[in-house]
């Protein structure tokens, strides 16, 4: 071992810099809440793939710096994307991507975490490895080179990113982080080697190393030491572990810019389409006492003017309609707001909506997702049309004069009648809206409709599916706009284009990975932002590495075919999933195993959890 | 209408954080009020507000040493409490430097504050030597011609710059210090002055110091 010397702090070179770009305040560091970092032995830098006004919102990252600066000798940091005209100006003056808190060069940290939080940020991983130095593969990094890990949403399909990390982590990161530093210090602490270091991790339960694992026929074959399966690591109880209080409150103005508290973790309402709602079961909520206190102390540690409680289905929490009655009181004439997003119309009471409607008044949106009762049964969204009108009366009546409704084109089964069938919902709904609503005020009424287009997802009951070709995407959508009443009504659209990437990144194998990285090289990166994205630039970059994108994208599976994924053990029983697949086809629907019975998903079996509902039970 | 009073904040702006557009520095103000718990006032309507106003923007990347707010309260706080109450809260670069309640009849910062003072430095190792003389002589030419988002603005020297810049040399560095008058049809760039009379390969880090209110040809500070 030998002794390294302190890492440069690059500030100096970095701020000259300055003066010529956009939003200095996304690189200058020094918000309230900031941590300096101690001097330690292990450094590891979060890294959020986007730019830092929308990586700032990111909890997970904070939970996980939380609970890795629990750890004697480990330093935390923050990095985000440099925007273009930044990244030009860093590569100009020949600086290397630096760490926020303390300047540092990102490839001087012993580990550097990436979150994947969806497929279209995958070149702005490429963008950032390059900018700190880091060799781009996996397979070119060398002993001084950090250790390059994800975790997050995207790696249930890990594939299209694995060549680009040296580990991936399935699942709660709480635990699994905490562990995979100890085994990395463990084994460089003897003096092992970076290929030892991955055959340790390897042995660490939620740890995906790629580079053990070799192409062969049918899927890919596991090197000795390396598990056939590698299965999601899931926390037990949510109340275990603090959520982040003092997070860092930027000066720039940064999506989701409040305090957010965790209300509860999981959704097993049991939508077929929907990724989240399946990898992150069991459902596990957070006590009304534990939201309050943390929503109250974060408030008054951070300033906000908001505070939202975020999960995946809010207005399913046992004791929510407790927690707004309490927050209320407390928040009673300071003009601090309470969002709650992603509410159900069906859990979206009369109360809940007076309770809601006291305070300042913050966005309302619903998703159907689709038009007719019988497409609404297909994909399991137990939601009706009657649900969703009594709904927006008690919302209209409670004062407010915006609701915003997500739809999707393009799920498995869909006729055009189900497509047209969205356009008369948005006019009954807006009918709704306007009879709730005094006289005087009905011109304000407008009812916001965003469109987008279905993407197949590993470890969903629709993961056999295949997208439908954008052409037909296309042509639904005029199906769509001719069905949609104008008045009132705001229309907003997904590129189907983009859809169609999204569908090939996350459907795709591993040899999907070159397409990035030509895709990258050829100048793709902010591929989320509307004005950066090249639908061109993708089409060549596949072609010009032999990958033929549409196949990825359109192409269902035969049940039974292994899977690009089979590798990531999620904890849903494949016959669950089959039998969720067929069910779907016959229109069936699955009851929420949390306001009934056993589903037999699987999960809470093969993960050792179980559901926890604060409240006891949940009231449907 | 219930009683209120007007705490007035000077604040800076330093260091890093000089890189903060006007709009980041309120709301991080804002917030700061809230983290420190002052009782301040909240604006009825849909939409309640802090009752929270400022004096005039500072550009991005330029620095201030006495910046100025006024925050409504509803009770009566001792300013030095209130202050040390903001500074338990906030920053070191973007902090409280006084505050002290003032009349609520008072104009608004923003109508009162008229004159600002700068310190331009100058830097790359420029000398003393021949700066007073260029800048006189630029002086002399008595207008400068800006264009900003298309439109030429021509400012009268002796008319925006109310006292004739000073060339000083602090330690190794020399800087210029002037002060700009403020009206509503906008105020000369310290920055953009420097450049036009020294040529815009100087580079320069711009700090306000001082923000005054003219009252009969007198200035005052407005705490």
């Amino acid at each position: 071992m030998y002794e390294a010397a302190a890492p440069e702090d690059l500030w100096s070179r970095v701020e000259p810099l300055l003066a010529r770009v956009e939003r200095p305040a996304r690189y200058i560091d020094r918000e309230w809440g900031a941590v300096v970092p101690p001097a330690a032995d292990y450094r590891v830098a979060l890294m959020y793939p986007d730019a830092y006004e929308v990586g700032m919102a990111n909890q997970a990252l904070q939970v996980l710096a939380g609970r890795l600066s629990t750890l004697p000798e480990v330093a935390v940091e923050r990095v985000f994307v440099p925007w273009t005209d930044m990244a030009a100006a860093l590569r100009q003056a020949d600086v290397p991507l630096f760490t926020l808190e303390s300047c540092v060069p990102v490839a001087s940290c012993d580990l550097l975490g990436v979150t994947l939080p969806y497929e279209l940020t995958y070149t702005n991983v490429l963008e950032a490895l390059d900018l700190a130095r880091i060799p781009l593969r996996a397979s070119d990094r060398r002993e001084g080179d950090p250790l390059v890990v994800a975790g997050g949403p995207s790696v249930h399909n890990p594939e299209p990113m694995a060549p680009f990390f040296d580990a991936m982590l399935i699942g709660d990161g709480e635990d699994a982080v905490i562990e995979l530093v100890d085994t990395h210090r463990a084994v460089t602490g003897r003096g092992g080697s970076r290929s030892e270091v991955l055959q340790a991790l390897a042995e660490v339960s939620g740890v995906y190393v790629p580079s053990l694992y070799e192409r062969a026929k049918g899927g890919l074959r596991p090197r000795a030491g390396a598990p056939a399966r590698v299965r999601r690591r899931v926390v037990a109880d949510l109340s275990a572990y603090e959520s982040p209080i003092c997070p860092v409150v930027p000066y720039a103005d940064v999506v989701h810019d409040r305090v957010t508290v965790e209300v509860l973790r999981g959704c097993s309402r049991g939508c077929r389409f929907c990724q989240a709602g399946m990898v992150y079961r069991p459902v596990r909520e957070r006590r009304a006492d534990d939201v309050v206190r943390d929503a109250i102390a974060s408030l008054r540690c951070t300033g906000y003017e908001e505070v939202s409680l975020t999960s995946l289905s809010t207005a399913d929490h046992s004791q929510l309609e407790e927690v707004l009655r309490r927050l209320t009181r407390r928040l009673e004439g300071t003009g601090i707001a309470i969002s709650v997003p992603s509410l159900r119309v069906d859990s979206f009471t009369l109360s809940l909506a007076r309770l809601l409607g006291e305070g300042r008044k913050s966005g309302l949106t619903f998703a159907p997702e689709a038009g007719s009762q019988r497409l609404r049964d297909v994909i399991n969204k137990n939601v009706t049309e009657d649900e969703l009108l009594a709904t927006t009366r008690a919302a209209f009546a409670s004062g407010w004069r915006r609701v915003k409704l997500y739809f999707m084109l393009g799920l498995p089964t869909e006729t055009d009648e189900d497509v047209a069938a969205i356009g008369g919902l948005v006019a009954r709904v807006m009918q709704a809206a306007r009879e709730a609503t005094p006289k005087d005020e009905r011109g304000a009424v407008r009812v916001a409709v965003s469109v987008s287009t279905f993407v197949p997802k590993a470890h969903t009951p629709f993961q056999w599916a295949g997208q439908l070709p954008t052409a037909e995407v296309l042509r639904r959508q005029r199906v769509l706009r001719d069905s949609m009443p104008r008045k009132g009504v705001e229309l907003s659209w997904h590129d189907a284009e983009v859809s169609f990437l999204e569908a090939v990144l996350a459907r795709g194998d591993r040899r999907v990975a070159d397409g990035i990285e030509a895709a990258w090289r050829s100048g793709a990166v902010f591929d989320a932002w509307t004005e950066r994205f090249s639908h061109s630039r993708w089409r060549e970059a596949f072609a010009a590495v032999g990958i033929e994108p549409s196949a990825i994208a359109f192409e269902p599976f035969e049940p039974g075919a292994t899977l690009p994924w089979a590798h990531i053990d999620s904890g849903l029983a494949e016959p669950f999933l089959l039998l969720e697949w067929e069910r779907a086809q016959a229109g069936h629907t699955t009851p929420d195993c949390t306001f009934e019975a056993c589903t037999g998903c699987g999960v809470c079996g093969a993960l050792g959890a179980d559901i926890v509902l604060a409240g006891g039970e949940r009231h449907g | 209408m219930a009683e209120s009073f007007t705490l007035r904040v000077c604040f800076r702006k330093m260091g890093r954080l000089r890189h903060l557009s006007h709009l980041e520095v309120a709301r991080a103000c804002e917030r700061a009020a809230r983290r420190a718990a002052l009782p301040y006032a909240v604006s009825a309507g849909f939409t309640p507000r802090m009752r929270i106003a400022f004096g005039p923007a500072l550009p991005v990347g330029t620095a201030g040493e006495r910046e100025y707010m006024d925050l409504v309260l509803t009770r009566f706080l001792p300013p030095a409490e209130a202050c040390a109450a903001l500074a338990s809260v906030t920053v070191e670069e973007l902090s409280p430097v006084a505050c002290a309640y003032v009349s609520g009849k008072e104009r608004s910062l923003a109508a009162a504050l008229t004159i600002a003072e700068y310190d331009v430095h100058l830097e790359g190792g420029i000398s003393h030597e021949g700066l007073e003389r260029r800048i006189h002589a630029f002086m002399r030419t008595g207008t400068l011609s800006v264009e900003h988002k298309g439109k030429q603005k021509v400012y009268d020297l002796a008319e925006a710059l109310p006292k004739e810049p000073m060339v000083v040399s602090c330690e190794d560095r020399v800087l210029i210090r002037m002060a700009v008058r403020m009206s509503e049809r906008g105020s000369l760039r310290p920055d953009v002055f420097v450049a036009a009379a020294l040529g815009p390969e100087v580079h320069v880090a711009v700090t306000r110091t001082d923000l005054l209110i003219e009252d009969q040809g007198v200035w005052r500070r407005p705490l």
